[in-house]
């Protein structure tokens, strides 16, 4: 699935912290997405996303246009997300609730395996630590790139983890075979993209 | 105090009041737990207020007109939940809402009651049950809503699971969360309601709120808090019953400060997700 902005701008009340971009990401394509604090990078994945809808411009999955409101969950399920707050929610769930929210337990379990937080399965979300959180984050995505989804969206993916996680974690990224935009300030990550965009003052170019 | 003798007790079970409020009570402790999980899980608790004082309106409306005033207090529930629904995604919350809700619906079942001529306090009545003068009608509205409740759960667990946790992560799992937010705080008004025109208003929070407040100490996943909040429920309610039958005190505060009793139990459990 491929992905392409036109004119993109986004809007936290009167604030334009994004403005007026533009590009395309080929299928099967891996982009690094770097840029300042502040600079409006997890703004701008969350309007390609859906859960931030003050936006002008178009965003197309895969040449199609926006969706409306009411079918957000249909564009939801063909993107997996890794977000940068890592949300350890007001109410417990399970590592393996949050795994089969995915809709594909075995592929998020091999995934958890592989990750080696599998056996953290039985564990309620907020009693892991940072990096044990990522990892479940990531084995959640890669569950669902199994199935429906065909996009991965991560925002700063390695950033709770140690030097040889963050090499471990920037691997498997590089090894999906899906059109991946990641949000980063990690070289390991980086080095490994096919292109690098970078946001400075709500503009995009790239690098 | 007058304490009861076993045979003297036994008697008492035999009276159909009693047996009555006994089923209600076993009933609504085994669903009404589930509708506390979800009122701790959307921090709501606000909701409780906002929904008797709706109630009230409902019941003065349906006084004014003529209609049956339970069901005008229950439908009118129904519909200042789904009304709240499209604010609850919010980050400032719903107990703003919840506040104005409250404030207006008093204001209004008063302007309406004063209408129609009917003393405030008739209309209170009809609000506030007791569980030993529970009719038919009662029993059978509390088990058409508890099984609503059930099959809700059921049938949605682990959306609700996600949507308890972590509204964005719900939403990008696929959740249609807007549609379910409006199904929960529907059926969390008309739990209140029924449970208020049921129980009384001081006993709606030792079949809800108290049982999932200890739940939440006890449990690390929706279903083993609502499993807890059932268990605290079931045997809070009947061992307060008991006890209330023996030392023969009135059910409320009874019932309340047993399942208290036990919820404060849970907090000896230090464990706050
Ligand atoms: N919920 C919000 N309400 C208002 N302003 C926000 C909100 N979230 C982010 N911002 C502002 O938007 C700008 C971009 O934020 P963000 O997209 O999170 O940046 P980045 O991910 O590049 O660090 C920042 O100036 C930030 O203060
Ligand atoms: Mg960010």
């Amino acid at each position: 699935m491929s992905l392409q902005l036109v004119n993109v701008s986004c809007w936290h009340g009167k604030m334009c912290v994004v403005s007026e971009v533009s590009f395309h990401i080929a299928a099967g394509e891996h982009v690094a997405l770097v840029g300042g604090n502040g600079s409006g990078k997890s703004t701008l994945m969350r309007s390609i996303l859906g859960l931030h809808r003050a936006y002008h411009g178009q965003i197309l999955l895969h040449g199609k246009a926006d969706v409306p409101r009411a079918d957000l969950h249909d564009r939801f399920r063909s993107i997996a997300y890794m977000p940068q707050r890592q949300t350890t929610g007001h109410f417990p769930l399970l590592v393996r609730e949050l795994l089969a929210s995915s809709r594909q337990l075995a592929a998020s379990q091999l995934a958890a395996e592989r990750l080696n937080v599998w056996q953290l399965a039985a564990r309620p979300l907020h009693t892991l630590s940072g990096g044990q959180l990522q990892r479940v984050f990531l084995a959640r995505a890669i569950g669902m790139l199994a199935g429906e989804a065909k996009l991965l969206l991560a925002d700063e993916p390695t950033a709770a983890l140690d030097f040889g996680g963050q090499a471990e974690i920037a691997q498997v990224l590089a090894d999906l075979p899906v059109a991946t935009l990641v949000i980063t300030h990690d070289r390991a990550v980086m080095s490994r993209c096919d292109r690098v965009f970078e946001m400075a003052g709500g503009c995009l170019r790239e690098v | 105090m007058t304490i009861l003798t076993f045979e003297q007790f036994t008697e008492l079970l035999q009276l159909l009041p009693v047996q009555r409020a006994v089923f209600a009570i076993l009933i609504a402790s085994v669903a009404m737990p589930i509708v506390g999980v979800f009122i701790v899980g959307l921090n709501i608790m606000s909701v409780r207020f906002a929904m008797m004082h709706v109630a009230l309106l409902g019941i003065a409306i349906g006084l004014l007109l003529g209609l049956d005033p339970t069901l005008c207090g229950l439908v009118l529930c129904a519909l200042a939940g789904a009304a709240t629904a499209p604010l609850a995604g919010r980050p400032a919350g719903l107990s703003g809402p919840h506040g104005f809700l409250m404030t207006m619906a008093i204001a209004a079942a008063l302007f309406v009651l004063s209408l129609s001529g009917v003393n405030a306090n008739g209309a209170f009545e009809l609000l506030w049950g007791s569980i030993l003068a529970t009719r038919n009608s009662d029993v059978v509205m509390i088990a058409v809503i508890s099984l609503l409740v059930l099959g809700l759960y059921v049938w949605q667990r682990r959306s609700l699971g996600l949507l308890l946790f972590d509204r964005e992560i719900a939403l990008c799992s696929g959740v249609n969360v807007e549609r379910l937010t409006l199904i929960l705080l529907v059926v969390i008004a008309l739990a209140v309601a029924a449970s208020v025109r049921l129980t009384g208003a001081l006993l709606v929070d030792s079949i809800t709120l108290l049982p999932a407040l200890g739940a939440r100490n006890l449990g690390t996943s929706l279903s083993s808090c609502v499993r807890w909040a059932i268990v605290l429920a079931v045997v809070g309610n009947l061992l307060g019953f008991v006890l209330t039958l023996f030392f023969n005190q009135p059910p409320g505060p009874m019932l309340v400060l047993t399942v208290g009793g036990l919820t404060l139990l849970t907090y000896l459990k230090h464990r706050s997700p």
